[in-house]
């Protein structure tokens, strides 16, 4: 993990504080169609907000990391709601699933976006924020 | 009931449900927030609209978790008790006492011993007086610690007068400790390095403030508790005293080390106990000790607020971090003694869930050390901040 930014790892995840107010990590692409081109044809003007979503395959690494943390067993489903607390990570696990997708992905995650995972979705999603900015 | 479950909320108006309050963020510990923030399901809440209010637990508040007919192995145990743990207690007139180790106040000679005193503080830090404050504070909220003992079920102190071996090994085990904290002040008071009324504030405030460690009024949570917590004390004013010594103070090394002596054989009191327990009943004890670590051990003083840092422990913790007074890597290096001094991984006979807590246990040293490695690696340099206890001079994180 050659890190530029050597951030502080904070055991405060560690103790297991549930964070209420949590960032979200989707990225959203706002896109608007101020419809120049149709102006004639009065089009409403839509806006659209898509959420770019983490690609499937992020999403099995991290099933996966988390599966094997986790030691659950093979009929436990496990997706993208899947949530950490609720699969039985306390917060010792939470952070070495980080550890985990740290390692496997090459990535260094700050502390205060590690706190704020507690789906599959969102660490796949910041997963891939981290490795476009790479 | 074997359980009553007390959900006492303290919700501030001006806050969202909770807010943790706020870390330092670059500070170079991965420190006591692991070792010492300990607060798994519990909450702290500050009102930041009312002034001076301490920061207090909200949790759900468990009570006489242990089964009423347990009480019954701490009563067959009173034999035990009075042949092996009252031993490690010393006669009061073979102890030490706080004058021993201060300016002979009845002397012709106290001014210049005084004098003497002050000279050799001077040469010590402000950030290691934060520390040894923290750690006198800690040790001046000792009414707590008598009254979280007394709270166990079996084991308590019925009448304040009680004769069971239990409770004359607490009565006593309290007035040996309250020699620290009067030590420590005095010392402190006579320094002339940090600020008495700011301090004497904290320790009101952390008595006010009191401390749960979830030991549910269960001796078996209790008595690891009390195990794991001597020895933290021991290494931390075992670390103090050499820090002392390095700074030119051999009669503040000795203050430490002597406060230190006491902790060791208070430890080696409690470990004992708890050695027994696992003896008589394993399963129940390594199922306390696995539960008492997922909840993280708590550190007593983790409540303390001067009235004006709302984040006086964690940043007194940080400091302990970095003088390496007491570290993330202590409490693993901790852990890691007591499962081999109580031979955790040689118990057998236990039920599914009591293997289950022993290979939690077992395992917990090892991860703990990984996280405290790369959290080492990452660190990068804390803030300069002020700390009441010296005047607001900036003590570096």
């Amino acid at each position: 993990m050659a890190s530029v930014t050597a951030s502080s790892v904070k055991f405060s995840s560690v103790s297991c504080l549930i964070k209420q107010n949590q960032l979200s990590n989707l990225k959203k692409a706002s896109l608007s169609f101020t419809g120049n081109g149709f102006q004639s044809r009065r089009l409403p003007v839509l806006r659209f907000r898509v959420a770019c979503a983490a690609k499937p395959e992020t999403v099995m690494k991290v099933v996966d990391i988390v599966r094997k943390q986790l030691a659950l067993p093979e009929d436990r489903d496990v997706c993208g709601e899947s949530k950490f607390s609720v699969l039985g990570a306390d917060s010792l696990d939470t952070v070495e699933i980080v550890m985990g997708l740290e390692e496997e992905f090459g990535i260094c995650v700050e502390e205060e976006s590690a706190q704020s995972i507690s789906t599959v979705q969102e660490a796949a999603d910041l997963i891939e924020e981290l490795l476009e900015k790479k | 009931m074997a359980l009553t479950l007390n959900a006492i909320a303290f919700q501030s108006p001006k806050r969202p449900s909770f807010t943790p309050p706020p870390l330092p963020t670059a500070h170079r510990s991965p420190t006591l927030c692991m070792a010492s923030s300990l607060r798994s399901a519990s909450r702290e809440v500050e009102t930041v609209n009312k002034p001076f209010t301490p920061p207090h637990e909200v949790h759900v508040q468990v009570t006489h978790s242990m089964p009423p007919e347990k009480v019954e192995i701490f009563k067959s145990l009173e034999g035990w008790a009075e042949d092996n743990l009252l031993v490690h207690l010393k006669p009061v007139e073979k102890c030490w006492q706080p004058q021993d180790f201060l300016p002979d106040p009845s002397s012709d000679g106290f001014h210049d011993q005084v004098k003497e005193l002050r000279e050799r503080a001077k040469e010590i830090p402000d950030d290691y007086f934060v520390v040894l404050v923290g750690d006198m504070v800690t040790e001046e909220a000792l009414p707590t610690y008598q009254t979280m003992i007394n709270t166990l079920d079996g084991v308590r102190d019925e009448t304040g007068a009680s004769p069971t071996p239990w409770a004359v090994w607490t009565r006593a085990w309290t007035a040996e400790e309250n020699r620290h904290g009067d030590l420590l002040n005095k010392y402190l008071y006579l320094s002339g390095r940090v600020d008495m009324k700011q301090i004497e504030k904290t320790i009101q405030y952390l008595i006010g403030s009191g401390m749960d460690p979830r030991t549910e009024n269960n001796p078996y949570l209790g008595f690891i508790y009390t195990s794991f917590q001597e020895r933290a004390t021991f290494v931390s004013h075992g670390n103090t005293a050499r820090l002392a010594r390095e700074h030119g103070d051999m009669k503040l090394a000795q203050i430490c080390g002597t406060i230190a002596a006491d902790e060791k054989r208070h430890e080696t009191a409690y470990t004992k106990i708890t050695e027994k327990l696992f003896e008589i009943d394993p399963d129940s004890t390594v199922l306390a000790f696995a539960d008492m670590m997922r909840k993280k051990i708590a550190m007593p003083a983790h409540l303390m607020y001067d009235g004006r840092d709302d984040n006086l422990f964690d940043n007194f913790s940080a400091v302990a971090q970095r003088l390496g007074i007491y570290t993330a890597k202590d409490y693993a290096d901790i852990l890691e003694h007591l499962v081999k001094r109580w031979k955790v991984s040689q118990l057998r006979g236990l039920s599914a869930v009591g293997q289950e807590a022993q290979d939690y246990v077992c395992g917990l040293p090892p991860r703990i050390r990984k996280l405290q490695e790369r959290a080492q690696t990452r660190a990068k340099q804390g803030p300069r901040i002020p700390f009441s206890w010296v005047h607001d001079r900036e003590v570096q994180l």
